[in-house]
């Protein structure tokens, strides 16, 4: 059995669950395991009713209302006992703040594998091996687990499409009661939303980014503007953020937000790694930057070399008269 | 307040890597290493606490000489005193083998009331050895952390932490306690002049395998739970398109592929 740690916030499946079930369904398919999804939390027959929806065999569901809010010490604590009581194959959860605070904590705690990070699998044999990025997402290692199933894997975000989820399915539900002994050590005082009128870069479809080529502060109304034209989100790059041009909420790349939109401009951003590692998954990344040489037109794919300032408004004043804002 | 805080010795991010022969790793032996980047952040934050509430801090790496620099470039920005994890059986560990036997060193050295360890490393950069080190441990933990404020006499903390599209939540959690530092955090200082004199004189010992009384099958290579079958350099799925023309040109071309080829808008 293959089981997916699903992730939600407003009763809603995150992204990353759907691109986890994706390597579930092939990985399944590939070794002949069925599906189970994991939904722990409270109130979220919604969630349930919506993996119905997906080609999965069976939602286990664990409702409590210490499981309402996401907590590390609970969660470990219901996926020991959920899991305990099954014969895993492979379990994968997202490579988000949220799975890589527990699924180490299981591996630890079962003395089984983790794999985090995973963008790819291979079936050798009987065999499963995993595909991850190592040294800021230059190379990739292809990993051999020891001894015998289960293995955890955290999944990378933006490396398994949605678009491939298999919908159709009649999955069986089981809910489970919990009952916790173990004492929540960590308690969450307070979350703060991102602003109002901010979006959450790693649900954009289209991200309209600004480097250090737009020279100064107030230049950067042209990226608002092109954004605009195509309703899309502003990000920037962390030269950007660092100058307070933008706060550190619209930075994309490995200390800010890791994104993989439909479509990423990267205006006058050089690329250096730490940016690439939070675009490069992007399905369509354009490159504007008038040095040829600059490392962002190694992952872009379109590329305008020439100066923003006129190829910006040119692209603004295009999608304007398209109307697609 | 003891302070414990981890640093990885990774190869300088300005070398160029090169598969090894048997393409299982990269060559190690030209290459220069240095504190993973995360880890100078936990370590600034380790001293800067200290500061405020008196204590020790004291700085743990595992490796051969690399580790050995790195924790005398610790010391000279300002840790007190030194672990080398030094033993030939610890080359090839993974996250758990090592996070296993840095958990062992923590508890040989009396325990911590605080660990602290870069959100990831510039080489496996995973993020996942601080977390696994907590589960070994049987502390508390948050990751991504970017503030953290220690209350010593009732022994708690309050974290905050960065999660994806802006979100922020602080979390209280009791000592002892492994964070996971983020990137920026703070800025970190620069060992002086001084600092790298009084580093001379400073603590620093060396433990194996043995002396943690960790059997060989725990440790390195041995005690990983996966093995780099291949490492290499992911094919890049395109090559960048230039479009050409004055700007208006390029613009009008672009938005035709935009959307008509790839079919993005």
């Amino acid at each position: 059995m293959i089981f997916v740690i699903t992730e939600h916030k407003d009763n809603k499946l995150k992204s990353i669950t759907s691109e986890a079930l994706v390597l579930a369904q092939r990985v399944g398919q590939d070794f002949g395991q069925p599906i189970t999804a994991i939904v722990l939390g409270s109130n979220v027959s919604g969630l349930v009713d919506e993996l119905k929806t997906k080609q999965i065999d069976r939602v286990v569901v664990a409702e409590h209302p210490d499981l309402a809010e996401y907590s590390p010490d609970r969660y470990v604590e219901a996926l020991k006992t959920i899991l305990g009581n099954e014969k895993p194959f492979l379990v994968i959860a997202g490579h988000t703040t949220q799975g890589i605070d527990f699924a180490p904590r299981l591996s630890v705690s079962l003395r089984r594998p983790l794999i985090a990070g995973c963008v790819d699998y291979e079936k050798q044999g009987d065999k499963l091996l995993l595909t991850r990025q190592v040294f800021n997402a230059k190379m990739n290692i292809k990993t051999g687990l020891r001894g015998d199933p289960p293995c955890f894997a955290t999944v990378s975000p933006g490396a398994f499409s949605t678009d491939d989820l298999k919908a159709g399915g009649s999955a069986e539900v089981v809910s489970v009661s919990l009952q916790f002994s173990g004492p929540v050590r960590r308690k969450l005082i307070e979350r703060i939303e991102a602003q109002k009128g901010k979006v959450d870069l790693t649900a954009a479809p289209i991200i309209v980014a600004g480097g250090r080529g737009l020279k100064e502060k107030d230049n950067f109304k042209i990226i608002f503007e092109l954004a605009d034209s195509l309703g899309a989100s502003v990000g920037a790059s962390r030269p950007v953020v660092d100058s307070e041009w933008l706060a550190r909420e619209y930075q994309v790349g490995s200390s800010g937000q890791t994104v993989s939109p439909k479509l990423y401009f990267a205006v006058g951003i050089s690329g250096a790694i730490q940016h690439l590692v939070g675009m490069q998954t992007s399905r369509c990344i354009v490159a504007i930057n008038k040095d040829v040489e600059a490392p962002i037109f190694k992952v872009a794919h379109y590329g305008i070399v020439d100066d923003l300032f006129k190829v910006v408004p040119a692209l603004t004043k295009i999608f304007n008269d398209l109307k697609l804002g | 307040m003891k302070i414990i805080s981890c640093i990885k010795p990774v190869p300088d991010p300005a070398s160029r890597l090169i598969i090894n022969e048997s393409k299982t790793w990269i060559k190690e032996s030209d290459l220069t290493f240095v504190a993973s980047e995360a880890d100078n952040y936990s370590l600034e934050e380790a001293l800067r606490l200290k500061e405020k509430h008196q204590g020790e801090v004291v700085i743990l790496s595992m490796g051969g000489d690399e580790a050995a620099r790195v924790l005398r470039s610790g010391l000279a920005m300002g840790a007190d005193r030194g672990i080398h994890l030094l033993d030939p059986k610890f080359k090839g560990a993974d996250e758990f083998a090592a996070a296993e036997t840095l958990a062992k060193a923590i508890e040989k050295d009396g325990g911590a009331d605080l660990v602290l360890a870069g959100v990831l490393s510039d080489d496996l950069g995973t993020g996942m050895t601080g977390v696994m080190l907590a589960e070994f441990l049987g502390y508390a933990h948050a990751t991504v952390v970017i503030g953290v404020e220690a209350d010593p006499a009732a022994k708690t903390l309050k974290v905050r932490r960065e999660l994806e599209g802006g979100i922020n939540e602080t979390v209280e959690l009791p000592f002892p306690a492994v964070l996971t530092i983020q990137f920026g955090i703070n800025q970190p200082r620069y060992a002086s002049l001084k600092g790298i004199m009084a580093a001379k004189k400073k603590e620093l010992k060396a433990w194996s395998a043995t002396d943690l009384g960790l059997s060989d099958n725990l440790v390195g290579k041995a005690g990983a739970m996966y093995e780099v079958k291949e490492l290499f350099v992911p094919a890049r799925k395109s090559r960048v398109e230039i479009i050409t023309g004055t700007a208006e040109e390029a613009a009008a071309k672009l938005v035709e592929k935009l959307r008509k080829e790839a079919k993005v808008i």
